[in-house]
């Protein structure tokens, strides 16, 4: 996050350049002899800037917004990797808002998956940052273990793992059948494959646990402690204290996650071999765009389902801004 | 993706890997022609095809070839990704299903020149062979090898069930008798007497032939119809229900590669497959495996199986180096040493001499495939079936889920046929 925020806002103020009332002093001595076209000044003022930013630039332009761009040009084509693309308007926009049964599907199932891991991952994350806030010794240690799996979270030794732990004769089951419990293979049943997926996204709580650590540090104490004299109890305390002062953490933590959610793809392609499957029960939404891009080589119709996926994700961001103020309280 | 690596094939693999690293003598020569080769699949047949490299660049010294490999899924984008940036490999291994495709846009050099000038030697191969890799009379691929389909037997699992394994021309309920029978005598825990193969596309095939029909029509159609398909996949619901094969939770682990199989699992008895594969099959399974045609539909039923090109070698049409490409692919396909080293991992060699040299030192998975191969005769394997359609990826795909849908009860057989066949032409027709 903190790079994207810095690259143009850092771009922003250089672009200003100096105030012009000084580039023209008359006959000073000191001064270097102004330029005097306009693209000499703008460098003479800006042009170091520009320099330390030519890393950032080159790979926002070279590997973002390029790319960016050709796929949405590619998404009003039918291009094949193999061939030119032909251009076919709205064609696969069309096709996937009336007759795309998998559009649909994949949808719904990355909206279960959004609508359950993240409150759950929030609600997990901010449970053990309150523990950890008590003032445990040895703090750092466990803030470190409970990051260290959002550190791996993503990669792929993680969902094969996870793989073995729920497959058919995994340990998950090993331990069930010490009690007599013969389970089902988790990961490769239809009813129960998306629920480990959940649980994998859950067990990455660190690193919003990590920013309600920070959130929690910032409420001042005396608030509890004029509570406690006025006789609340903990659990008074934490909903008309913590939460409410929490709720800017909460938010920015809730958005951050949903969109990491809407983009969740590596476990479930690792998961289900790359299928989605057992019936399409794992097809998340970008699992089925790479399907169709790197599967079926129809980069162009994948080309708009990005596109699509942008504007959801945008649209369920601005609808988290619009309700943000009838339940964050900014502390002003 | 490998998840069931022994750790003494993980040792293996990595000094091999070390030693490849160390000792590669592709280093020390500066040579004139860069040939760029890849290929899909195991580690195995990397080890073999790194070797055969090594062999060719000892025979030509200024030409060094750089190999790459990728699993069967990787492999089409990585394959197309390349050739779509102008930047496709020299040499690359090539699938019967892909290979029309890719020669009617026109990214694939002919290669009937170099087999007329004796750069690229074909005269041990029978006609047939060579035509395997024609498309509009034009020679775009060299096969590797001759396999059909085979069904991959534990040896060990059957017999001490004391039971006869399956049998060359048994009838599929025939077949599903046994594998119950083996279910219920095995001592092995949770183990079942096949695979479910419901949802495997060669299978489908090989019994739509038995009975005449196919999968596609030589214009691209489906060559089959609702009720063929309500009927194999009711053939699955009562192979599940009288446990001859694993249950759908079972067969869905399998990902269609060898390590995920049920049978490497240790899951199955039986699992149906490829014949070349009998090698990699039985480089990861610690029990003795052989391997028989497929069941049929009755005793005088028509051939269901076919023989065809394993896989193929083509060349990219805009290589530098076509000469040096024809080169290495007549070294690997004609060199004794380098016969020796691929053995029949690839398939059955297409020379006749290769044949006769790998006859005279063949161990035991060799032989068990040449005569494989070889015995199949008009009993077993027919025609070679038209190219399948664009969009054939796709339905392969779909075949596993529908039989998947079967299989988790969330349809019946008979929906999941109409469906199959609706949504299938469907593909068809968007492709």
């Amino acid at each position: 996050m903190g790079n994207k925020m810095t690259g143009p806002a850092a771009a922003n103020i250089a672009a200003a350049g100096p105030p012009r009332q000084k580039t023209h002093i008359p006959n000073h001595p000191q001064r270097k002899p102004q330029p005097t076209s306009w693209l000499g000044r703008a460098w003479q003022g800006s042009g170091p800037g520009y320099m330390f930013l030519l890393p950032w630039f080159i790979g926002f332009f070279g590997l973002t917004l390029g790319p960016a761009i050709v796929s949405l040009y590619l998404s009003f084509t039918d291009f094949d990797l193999l061939r030119a693309p032909n251009w076919v308007g709205m064609a696969n926009y069309v096709r996937i808002a009336t007759s795309d049964p998998k559009f649909a599907a994949s949808m719904g199932v990355t909206l279960f998956f959004v609508l359950f891991s993240v409150p759950l991952k929030l609600a997990f994350a901010l449970g053990v940052a309150v523990v950890l806030n008590r003032g445990i010794r040895g703090l750092p240690v466990y803030r470190a273990v409970f990051y260290l799996p959002s550190l791996l979270g993503t990669s792929v030794a993680i969902a094969v793992l996870w793989r073995q732990l729920f497959a058919s004769d995994g340990l998950v089951n090993s331990i069930l059948a010490e009690f007599g419990i013969e389970g089902p293979s988790w990961i490769s049943h239809p009813s129960y494959s998306i629920w480990t997926l959940i649980i994998l996204s859950i067990w990455q709580f660190g690193s919003p646990m990590i920013i309600f650590l920070a959130g929690l540090r910032q409420i001042p104490g005396d608030m509890y402690e004029a509570a406690s004299l006025d006789g609340a109890s903990k659990w008074r305390q934490f909903f008309k204290i913590t939460l409410p002062l929490l709720t800017p953490v909460i938010f920015f933590n809730a958005v951050v996650q949903t969109i990491d959610a809407f983009k969740a793809f590596t476990p479930a392609f690792i998961i289900s071999g790359g299928t989605g499957g057992p019936i399409n029960s794992t097809l998340f939404y970008t699992l089925y765009l790479y399907q169709e891009a790197f599967g079926f080589f129809r980069m162009g119709y994948a080309s708009a389902l990005a596109w699509v996926l942008v504007v959801i994700i945008a649209l369920f961001t601005a609808f988290s801004f619009l309700t943000a103020r009838f339940w964050v309280h900014y502390d002003d | 993706m490998t998840f069931s690596i022994n750790r003494r094939a993980f040792l293996t693999g990595g000094a091999g890997a070390l030693a490849l690293g160390v000792i590669n003598p592709r280093i020390a020569f500066a040579r004139d022609v860069r040939l760029r080769l890849l290929w899909w699949g195991s580690q195995a047949r990397s080890e073999r095809t790194y070797k055969v490299v090594d062999l060719f660049q000892d025979a030509n010294p200024d030409i060094e070839v750089d190999g790459e490999s990728a699993g069967w899924d990787n492999y089409w984008s990585r394959l197309a990704t390349q050739t779509s940036g102008g930047n496709a490999p020299d040499v690359m291994q090539m699938d019967y299903r892909y290979i029309f495709e890719y020669a009617r846009r026109d990214v694939l050099l002919p290669l009937d020149k170099y087999m007329a000038d004796g750069t690229l030697d074909v005269s041990n191969f029978s006609k047939d062979s060579v035509a395997g890799g024609q498309v509009n009379g034009k020679t775009y691929g060299i096969s590797l090898g001759a396999n059909s389909v085979a069904m991959m037997i534990n040896k060990a699992a059957w017999e001490e069930a004391g039971m006869d394994m399956p049998q060359p021309g048994q009838t599929w309920e025939e077949f599903g008798d046994q594998c119950e029978k083996l279910t219920n005598t095995t001592k092995r825990s949770r183990f079942y007497g096949c695979a479910d193969q419901g949802g495997l596309e060669p299978a489908f095939e090989t019994w739509l032939r038995q009975r005449g029909k196919q999968l596609y029509t030589a214009d691209g159609k489906l060559g089959f119809d609702e009720k063929d398909a309500s009927e194999w996949f009711s053939f699955w619901v009562d192979m599940r229900e009288r446990k001859a094969c694993v249950p759908a939770d079972v067969q869905s682990l399998d990902q269609l590669t060898i390590e995920t199989s049920p049978l490497s699992q240790g899951r199955a008895g039986a699992c149906f497959a490829h014949s070349n594969q009998l090698v990699g099959y039985q480089a990861i399974n610690k029990d003795p495996l052989t391997m028989g045609p497929y069941p049929v539909k009755s005793g005088d039923s028509r051939p269901g199986q076919y023989r065809k090109p394993s896989m193929l070698f083509s060349v990219a049409g805009d290589t530098e180096n076509p000469e040096a490409a024809a080169k290495f692919i007549s070294f690997f396909v004609n060199n004794p040493d380098a016969a020796r080293v691929l053995d029949v991992e690839r398939g059955v060699p297409e020379s006749s001499k290769m044949r006769e040299v790998l006859k005279k030192e063949s161990q035991e998975a060799d032989r068990i495939q040449i005569e494989y191969i070889g015995s199949l005769g008009d009993k077993f394997a027919g025609p070679l079936p038209p190219p399948p359609p664009k969009g054939a990826g796709e339905i392969q795909l779909m075949i596993k889920r529908k039989n998947e849908e079967v299989g988790f009860d969330t349809t019946s057989p008979e929906d999941a046929g109409a469906a199959f066949v609706s949504d299938a032409a469907a593909i068809l027709e968007r492709s």
